[in-house]
């Protein structure tokens, strides 16, 4: 079988040197855990505040903002997934269980989900994380409100729990991992019910109001932001066409790992985290980068959902 | 009748790639010359998981990673240690004489 992945295409179109890769694959340890460390102490500041406007109304705000910080657990666990974050690969399982623990995504059945993501990114039918073009605004706000988004998830851990896997999870999860899946979904089920028995038995809800309501109030942040990646470009192989790489500002770039540098990071996914602004200014010219950020991706995919633009998925060509 | 292995030139270790993965072709045949810390070893340099060359991931010194989706094999035994790579790498007898990789195929 004759695979050729964007980065082999990228060193054959000569857009980098196969040293400048090499040297931008480069792992360690210390820009993860120099980012942790500052990912804690911003959970703990945001955390300070829910705690702060505990008697006011005010508190709905700061749970969204902590909330919005809680989400990105799945930009870290991502990171993760990919063996990236950390050059130590164990650190890398570690930190990505107990991210996918925060946010309810097991980190077994996402990384092999997430593999057949990069293999068939963008194609209609054959990638398991795509995310379509809404037929309108009103599914475009449905999906914002992330009640589809839960709906899937808890349906998934519940399936798993419950020993079963769809087609679709077939079609990706080799039978020797079927176990693995369904036990890992299950021990987070007993996790969250354990919690949740606790709470109820001591009175002391601290989980909800700094965790569980915050993650359900950030998610929308975190479905905004997932639409950017992909939705909108054309349902092609061609890397160069169907993702979006969007410039956005420090503060979004600390909360999302950097990936906001998407087309990169499907150009080369063992480039970590750290070097995809380096790789970014390498492969100027060759992805698609949207100047504007998640502001603009959002008017690129309004526009086409409302007819002022023609709909990428428009014409599909046969997969 | 099965043609019998004969060793072959395949490059010289000074067009190597320093401790990482060079590919080369050879009639054919795709392969990966790794310059691990324990000496060269070769292989066929398509990951058995995805097909992806390995070539163009991340080399520790002893272990390649896919650049796909980043599956995990010992470079000097071929041996899978990490989903989704499941099945080994196809290794190729290699020795260096006067220089030059050879290969036994």
């Amino acid at each position: 079988m004759q695979v050729l992945t964007p980065i082999t295409q990228a060193l054959e179109d000569g857009a980098l040197t196969r040293r400048e890769l090499k040297a931008l694959m480069a792992r360690s340890d210390r820009p993860a855990l120099m980012r942790l460390l500052a990912w804690v102490m911003t959970l703990g500041v945001t955390g300070g505040l829910v705690w702060l406007a505990q008697d006011s109304w005010l508190i709905w705000l700061a749970m969204l903002l902590h909330g919005v910080v809680l989400v990105h657990h799945f930009s870290l666990q991502h990171e993760c997934c990919h063996y990236t974050a950390f050059r130590t690969r164990w650190l890398n399982d570690v930190i990505g269980n107990i991210c996918g623990f925060v946010i309810l995504l097991p980190n077994r059945f996402f990384r092999y989900e997430h593999c057949d993501h990069h293999t068939w990114t963008q194609l209609q039918g054959k990638d398991p994380e795509m995310i379509e073009l809404p037929v309108g605004l009103g599914k475009y706000l449905w999906y914002l409100s992330s009640v589809p988004y839960w709906k899937a998830k808890f349906s998934e851990l519940f399936r798993h729990v419950a020993g079963r896997l769809t087609e679709a999870e077939l079609r990706f999860l080799p039978k020797e991992e079927h176990a693995t899946v369904f036990w890992e979904a299950r021990l987070m089920a007993a996790a969250y019910l354990a919690i949740f028995g606790f709470c109820f038995a001591t009175g002391w809800w601290g989980p909800v109001w700094y965790w569980w309501l915050p993650v359900a109030l950030g998610e929308p942040v975190m479905r905004a932001i997932r639409m950017t990646e992909h939705v909108g470009r054309p349902q092609v192989r061609d890397m160069t066409e169907n993702t979006r790489s969007n410039l956005v500002s420090w503060p979004m770039r600390f909360l999302c790992w950097n990936m906001n540098y998407h087309a990169e990071h499907h150009y080369a996914s063992s480039v970590p985290f750290h070097a995809l602004p380096k790789l970014h200014a390498k492969l100027n010219g060759y992805i698609h980068v949207e100047p504007r950020g998640y502001f603009g991706a959002h008017l690129d995919i309004l526009r086409q959902l409302t007819g002022r633009a023609p709909r990428a998925d428009a014409q599909v060509p046969p997969a | 009748m099965m043609r019998e292995k004969t060793w072959r030139d395949l490059i010289a270790v000074a067009d190597l790639e320093p401790g990482d993965a060079t590919p080369v072709a050879l009639e054919g045949r795709e392969l990966a010359v790794f310059d691990t810390r324990d000496g060269i070893f070769v292989a066929h340099a398509r990951c058995t998981h995805g097909a992806a060359n390995l070539c163009d991931g991340y080399f520790d010194g002893r272990r390649i990673e896919c650049p796909l989706h980043q599956g995990l094999f010992d470079a000097r035994t071929g041996v899978a240690l990490a989903a989704p790579a499941r099945v080994p790498l196809r290794m190729v007898e290699a020795r260096v004489r006067d220089g030059l990789v050879q290969v036994l195929l």
